[in-house]
């Protein structure tokens, strides 16, 4: 069965006054119904840009320059905007970084969340109303329907993007793109919207993907993570392998600049050196290479291509695959439930 | 709500109470003494006797400052020295002149005002938002009287297309029960006299309303700007909502709120200008009415025309401010 | 540039900058900004060099007295004659000097006050700052323009009267904007910890915090000499202008035609035309600098 959305070669690009940022160079993947999905990457490593290409909501400099997006066999990057309205909201939905600017401020809640089930499920006013308040009480926001006449800034950061969450599900979407959901957030309530989201995702068997800068997020939510740097995947695996054995210098390099509570005191925390690429030149050769501490010649030279490794659900791009010596070997321990899929 | 309706609304009597002081004190310290500012020079000395018993000029300058307000707040600002008219009575005949001005001014400014700045910011950077931008600066730039005797030579005198002077034509009578000529003409039924009222509006309308065009295009121009970028129009959108609904309800709802903050500013931009363009028309306003002050040296008038004026405009502000809470739910929670 | 730096620049979430060269830079690009300062520039050179170029004396008089009918531009009086029979030309050239002076003085002695007050009052707070600031607002609850015909009925109709009555109708507006800065800057952290190394109330004020309102000083400045030009021009359409007979200020050249202005058009749009310019220049100019310093406000 062909899967729910396939991204084939998809490419970005922003044109500024002063030059021509690359973006996004050229990332495929599949995700199937149900799927929960991690993006993982630095900043400007074009994570969010993909998910607002995949939409067709780039601000107005950026373009897509090649590759597809298939939606149910659809390429939503042909589709006139008139169409992908339908999808967007509906059987796509997204949610964003920091929920108090990311909602109106004048409007109050229940209105943000009836407008999408008016327009795409055609309720009249009192149906929607009343399907908002069961939302709200879903993604667990107490006394429902005494806030739904609330405007946003009355809510805490933690309840806004439930709202959010709230309004991206209403239409109930089969994929809901979550970008940088946790980051604004308080460490304990990151936990809980990452719960509210995965029993979301059990619930409806709705397809996530989540994107993050976040390591702990993606290792207790996702079954499978990308790793993406200077607009690129570089490694793609099922996350509790990409955890325990991950083959790319740059994943390795995420994975030991992350503070462990297991880690013995003295042992110091190993950033990666060098700073992200500058996405205007054109590159020969791997991206990571300038930072990497395994780059030879090859490197240098050769853009690497994502390539199986080892298993047919493991792929990496690099001439210099990490060597199990230098492997972290992290386990991701299961949290309340019985811990991630796959 | 309510609460901080009244919150502001007491805020303003500290000021109020300042400009009454101020303005008392300007007729005070006006050469020659209040007996000649406000009599004039045709003042017999029974009549400064009079005057001084009645503002109490030999008492204590506390007391006379007493008796002032409490004429004040009683209505009766005193008698112009050169009609030797009540002056309240002449305002009742001035006022409805100048605000229907002044209403006419205001709903031009808006009604091209908004949608050219928002259009403007729409085509960002195109044609339309540049020539926008430039004639807008140009406008803030054309003193008032000068644009009224433009409009007033090219489209009068010149073209003869409209009206030069006052509010209707010299020959036409119209019963006048709420001095607002407009209304006085629907009310008596009588569509060939709303006709000329209008035609006698338009000029001094647009003259006076020029400048708070130019800066509404522009205020809404860069509040929708600021808006469009913001985040949660792109959450709207990728809710995949029709376009013009982003544009109404997310945008234009948050962009006319720092465009209802200047129109407070107008009532002061009106009021000077209403000075400068009645003068052109020879329209029969409070405008007119204070240079009219000026030139003779009735004092009396202009005492009262200015606190008139700056009372009308504190006021103005204070709906202003009780309407932004109205509209942006985030002061009204405070 | 990184991905993040385009983003952001792309959504306009841009800090200010303070004057620099960044912002200098900017202010040079500005195209309509720069015609401005080409504007300015010229009635500089104009007003100072007015002897040279005007080919007569503002109160020289080459025609009739007291005519009901002045003739127009020609060859030999490029701008015609006014109604007492002087070269419009020349008083026009003439005027610019007038104009210039009467922004630059009005503007400088509101700057001082208001600089003056200001100061005090971010600096003292407590009710002195009370009482100014409530002052300065009553001060702009009353229009600019009414505030300076109340004031000039007051003081007199002098040409240094007209400039310190207007002056002061800008007191308040620099007043406002220096306490402002000075409260704004006073909780920030630099100063914080400036005043925690035992540096003093005035050179914190004079080294820190006054560059750093300087900005916004220099917009403000620019934008109340066009206001300044413009109320004076006001005043003498209102019959309040100097009183000193035969002044070549051009809101009192438009004044005086405006009842002949079927039968002297020149005398009308000449003078107008040479208030709406500079006003515009400086408009331009004072534009320009805000955007220079606010990218946010970009156009």
């Amino acid at each position: 069965m062909a899967p729910l959305l396939s991204v084939r070669d998809l490419a970005v690009q922003f044109k500024t006054r002063k030059s021509t940022v690359r973006a996004v160079n050229g990332i495929s993947f599949d995700l199937e119904a149900g799927e929960t999905l991690g993006i993982v990457g630095e900043s400007g490593c074009g994570k969010s840009v993909s998910a607002l290409a995949m939409l067709g909501i780039l601000p107005k400099a950026g373009r897509v320059t090649r590759g597809e997006v298939l939606f149910e066999d659809v390429d939503l990057l042909k589709l006139p905007d008139s169409q992908l309205r339908q999808i967007r909201g509906n059987d796509i939905a997204m949610i964003f970084q920091d929920p108090m600017t990311s909602l109106n401020p004048v409007l109050t809640v229940g209105r943000q969340i009836t407008e999408a089930l008016r327009k795409h499920l055609g309720m009249s006013k009192d149906e929607a109303h009343n399907e908002a308040v069961t939302l709200l009480d879903r993604v667990g926001i107490p006394a429902a329907k005494d806030r739904i006449g609330d405007y946003p800034h009355q809510f805490s950061g933690g309840m806004r993007q439930r709202v959010m969450i709230a309004m991206a599900i209403s239409c109930r979407p089969k994929i809901l793109i979550a970008d940088e959901p946790t980051t604004a957030l308080d460490v304990t309530i990151q936990a809980q919207i990452l719960e509210v989201l995965k029993q979301l995702v059990a619930e409806e068997n709705m397809a996530l993907i989540l994107i993050t800068h976040d390591l702990g997020v993606v290792a207790g939510t996702c079954g499978r993570t990308n790793v993406m740097y200077a607009g690129r995947f570089v490694e793609s695996a099922p996350t509790r392998k990409l955890f325990a054995k991950p083959r790319h210098p740059y994943t390795l390099g995420l994975l030991k600049s992350v503070p462990r509570l297991d880690a013995a005191r003295k042992e110091k925390l190993q950033p990666i050196g060098g700073t992200p690429l500058s996405m205007t030149s054109e590159m020969e050769g791997c991206a990571f290479a300038p930072r990497c501490i395994y780059a030879t010649e090859e490197s240098r030279t050769k853009t690497p291509e994502l390539r199986r490794i080892e298993s047919d659900d493991h792929l990496v791009a690099c001439w210099n695959p990490v060597q199990e010596q230098d492997m972290p070997r992290i386990e991701i321990v299961a949290a309340r439930d019985e811990g991630v899929a796959g | 709500m309510l609460n901080y309706a009244l919150r502001r609304a007491l805020l303003t009597i500290p000021i109020l109470v300042g400009l009454s002081i101020i303005v008392f004190a300007f007729v005070r310290a006006l050469p020659g003494g209040p007996e000649d500012a406000l009599l004039g020079e045709r003042g017999t000395d029974e009549q400064e006797a009079q005057i001084r018993e009645e503002l109490g000029l030999n008492k204590p300058i506390y007391v006379q400052y007493g008796l002032y307000m409490k004429n004040v707040l009683s209505g009766n600002l005193g008698v112009s020295s050169n009609t030797r008219q009540p002056i309240t009575e002449e305002l009742k005949l001035r006022f409805p002149a100048t605000f229907e001005l002044a209403i006419a001014a205001m709903l031009f400014a808006i009604l091209i005002g908004v949608p050219l700045g928002f259009i403007a910011a729409k085509r960002y950077q195109g044609v339309l938002d540049n020539a926008s931008l430039i004639l807008s600066l140009i406008g803030i730039s054309f003193p008032v009287f000068f644009l009224a005797l433009l409009l007033k030579y090219v489209f009068a005198i010149k073209l003869g297309l409209l009206p030069t002077i006052g509010r209707l034509d010299i020959t036409r009578s119209l019963e006048h029960p709420t001095n607002f000529y407009v209304l006085d003409s629907i009310i008596a039924g009588d569509p060939a006299a709303l006709w000329d009222t209008l035609r006698h509006l338009v000029l001094p309308a647009v003259a006076l309303g020029t400048i708070p065009l130019a800066i509404i295009a522009r205020v809404t121009r860069a509040a929708v700007l600021d808006v469009t970028s913001a985040d949660y129009v792109r959450t709207a959108k990728a809710k995949g909502l029709d376009p013009r609904v982003v544009d109404r309800r997310h945008i234009l709802k948050n962009a006319m709120l720092p465009v209802i903050t200047i129109v407070g500013l107008w009532a002061g931009l009106l009021l000077t200008g209403a000075v400068l363009t009645e003068t052109v028309f020879a329209w029969p306003g409070v405008g007119s009415w204070m240079l009219e002050a000026i030139r003779f040296r009735d004092y009396a008038v202009l005492q009262g025309g200015i606190l008139f004026f700056a009372v009308l405009i504190v006021f103005v502000n204070l709906l202003v401010d009780i309407s932004y809470a109205f509209l942006d739910p985030r002061i009204r929670y405070q | 540039m990184s991905i993040a730096e385009a983003e952001v620049q792309e959504l306009k979430l841009e800090q200010p900058s303070s004057l620099g060269r960044d912002a200098l830079d900017r202010f040079r690009h500005n195209k309509a900004a720069m015609v401005g300062v080409v504007v300015i520039l010229l009635l500089v050179l104009i007003a100072i060099f007015a002897p040279l170029i005007a080919p007569y004396g503002p109160g020289e008089q080459v025609g009739p007295l007291d005519s009901s009918n002045p003739e127009g531009p020609s060859s030999e009086h490029w701008m015609g004659l006014d109604e007492q029979g002087r070269d419009e030309f020349s008083r026009i050239v003439y005027g610019a000097r007038l104009s210039l002076l009467v922004g630059l003085v009005s503007v400088a002695f509101g700057l001082s006050f208001g600089l003056l007050l200001g100061a005090l009052a971010g600096y003292f707070g407590g009710w002195i700052e009370t009482i100014i600031m409530r002052s300065m607002d009553i001060m702009l609850a009353i229009p600019a323009l009414l505030l300076a015909i109340g004031l000039v009925s007051l003081l007199g109709r002098g040409l240094t009267q007209i400039m310190i009555a207007v002056g002061i109708t800008t007191i308040p507006i620099f007043a406002r904007l220096l306490r402002g800065s000075i409260l704004a800057q006073r909780e920030s952290d630099y100063v914080l910890a400036a005043r925690s190394l035992g540096v003093p109330g005035g050179r914190l004020l004079m080294v820190h915090i006054l560059p750093n309102a300087l900005a916004p000083l220099i917009v403000q400045a620019t934008l109340a000499m066009a206001v300044a030009i413009i109320d004076v021009a006001g005043l003498s359409f209102l019959g309040l202008g100097p009183a000193e007979p035969g002044l070549p200020e051009w809101g009192k050249m438009l004044a005086d035609n405006a009842s002949r202005i079927d039968r002297a058009t020149h005398l009308v749009i000449f003078p107008g035309a040479a208030i709406v310019i500079s006003v515009l220049g400086l408009n331009l100019i004072g534009d320009g600098l805000r955007e220079s310093i606010d990218p946010k406000l970009r156009s």
